[in-house]
């Protein structure tokens, strides 16, 4: 069964690793150094568990662009994120056994030093026959 | 800033650019975020040394700096109106492997635009010059060249034009408006229409290494090879155009010791390898009689034949009055100066070149040529009085106070 792990931020969270300063105080680059470290054995352990299908993270939600149509053509807007929503900020894609190991391992993606922080864990579709359900 | 790295600093400014308008469009802001770039390296590398990957450097600061400014400007946007708009797929989506300062020439001398701005955005954009360069390189206050170049981004905007290479039905007249503005640029650095000195060499040189690229890219291509082949064969003249108080020399009286050998020999090598593909196209043509001239051991030994015939096969694929003069002149020193007069007088009709100082002026080569002191006086002073650019004045001046 495939799940995918969400994680989320507010343009605020990507300034905290940025290291600029807002309401939160800014992560050091230390801080973010033992973050990016824990991340990549978080994931290189899925790898070796042949657990990891894709892990991705997303540039700061400045930069999306909202798709919509209009009479039937494509309209663009950019940046149709304010400052402080939270948005999908990166995903991965894990291949395992159950709901509750994929949840155990979503519980691995949540800063313990962050009081509030979540991720969101969603079974995928395994395959079109699915979508009858 | 050492050479080397200010070098590699203007190569890579298009690279970078391409590579942040690529990932995360917004052109006109992405330039800005580019040249903030540029400005961060020039001031940081010489410092703490060239970074192991400079282009990689660049476009993160690039993209970082993109980020803030985007922040910037949607916050602002979001406290009037969001627009969503149109969205035009690009036209060629088979080219995303072409190289993007080609890309980028494309965009900067779109036919949208006003030549002045199609320059100025060439070689901010692409050259990776400063505004404060471009202004002072066009002998402009640097607000009004910023105005320019920002006008020139909106108006691209506006457009909605894709990064992408034009579609191919477009392609070949969008890619004659590249050349033109290289050549109008080169120009500009060669025969200064406004102020004090008659070379600006830096926007010459600025041309010659544009045109170096896009041959590198375009290596096929006879008149990208015609073009720079032109350039250089004429920039060989440079050392020899002025003397020693920054007068202007003509060519018949030049130093022909002190032309570029170097310039004329890559010139002429260029010209071989493309005029044998026979039809020529206009660049090729004048780089045909740049490089008659610069062959010739002294005007008198000019092969004067060949550079008629080769006006006369420009005349045929261009209706421009300035070749047509050009055409006059090579006919006088033919024929003599009453076979080049009747054809001066000829397009004194010609509303496009009625005005121009180079119509008296070459009217009055020919009829100091001919021994007609008097007349040949009063059109030099008629020549004088219609251009603005201070060497030629005063060039023009001379030339009549020694027939006074």
């Amino acid at each position: 069964m495939k799940y995918m792990i969400m994680l989320y931020g507010s343009q605020q969270d990507y300034d905290v690793l940025a290291g600029r300063p807002t309401d939160k105080p800014p992560m050091t680059p230390d801080e973010v150094a033992a973050m990016h470290a824990y991340m990549g054995k978080l994931h290189e352990e899925l790898a070796e568990s042949g657990e990891l299908v894709d892990g991705q993270g997303l540039t700061a939600p400045v930069h999306a662009r909202r798709v919509q149509l209009r009479g039937g053509a494509p309209v663009v807007t950019d940046g149709p994120y304010a400052e402080t929503q939270e948005v999908l900020a990166g995903f991965t894609i894990v291949d395992c056994a159950s709901f509750d190991r994929a949840t155990e391992i979503a519980s691995k993606f949540i800063n313990p030093d962050a009081p509030g922080e979540y991720v969101d864990v969603r079974p995928v579709f395994d395959s079109a026959a699915d979508l009858d359900l | 800033m050492d050479p080397a790295t200010e070098d590699l600093l203007r190569a890579l400014a298009p690279q970078v650019l391409g590579a942040v308008v690529r990932r995360y469009g917004h052109f006109d802001t992405a330039e800005d975020a580019v040249q903030e770039a540029l400005i961060a390296a020039a001031t940081r590398w010489p410092d703490n040394g060239v970074p192991d990957n400079p282009r990689a450097w660049l476009v993160t600061v690039a993209s970082r700096r993109l980020t803030d400014l985007l922040r910037g400007e949607q916050a602002r946007r979001r406290r009037e109106d969001t627009v969503a708009a149109q969205w035009v797929p690009p036209a060629d989506v088979s080219t995303v492997d072409s190289d993007d300062t080609l890309i980028l020439l494309f965009l900067c001398c779109h036919p949208a635009l006003s030549p002045a701005s199609q320059i100025a955005l060439t070689l901010r954009a692409v050259g990776g010059l400063t505004t404060a360069e471009v202004a002072r390189a066009f002998l402009v206050p640097e607000a009004t060249m910023t105005r320019r170049i920002t006008r020139a981004k909106q108006r691209i905007k506006e457009s909605g034009l894709p990064f992408s290479l034009p579609p191919a039905d477009q392609r070949a007249s969008r890619q004659s408006a590249v050349l033109h503005v290289l050549y109008l640029i080169f120009n500009e650095g060669y025969a200064s229409t406004a102020g004090q000195n008659l070379h600006r060499v830096e926007l010459s040189t600025e041309a010659i290494r544009l045109t170096r690229v896009v041959h590198r890219l375009l290596p096929d291509d006879p008149e990208v090879a015609g073009l720079l082949a032109l350039m250089l064969l004429t920039d060989a003249r440079r050392p020899a155009r002025t003397g020693t108080g920054g007068e202007l020399v003509p060519m018949a009286e030049q130093d022909r010791r002190l032309w570029t050998v170097e310039s004329i020999e890559e010139g002429v090598a260029l010209l071989s390898g493309v005029l044998p593909r026979g039809e020529p196209g206009p660049y090729q043509i004048q780089a045909a009689i740049a490089a008659v001239h610069d062959e010739a051991p002294s005007a008198d030994e000019t092969d004067w034949p060949q550079i008629v015939a080769l006006y006369e096969l420009l005349m045929r694929l261009s209706d421009n009055p300035m070749v047509a003069l050009n055409h006059a002149v090579a006919v006088a020193m033919l024929r003599g100066a009453g076979a080049g007069l009747t054809l001066v007088d000829a397009l004194a009709a010609d509303e496009r070149v009625a005005a121009d100082h180079r119509l008296p002026a070459v009217r009055a080569h020919l009829l100091e040529m001919s021994g007609d002191r008097a007349a040949a006086r009063e059109a030099y002073l008629a020549a004088a009085a219609r251009t603005v650019s201070r060497p030629q004045q005063r060039y023009l001046h001379a030339r009549a106070a020694r027939l006074g």
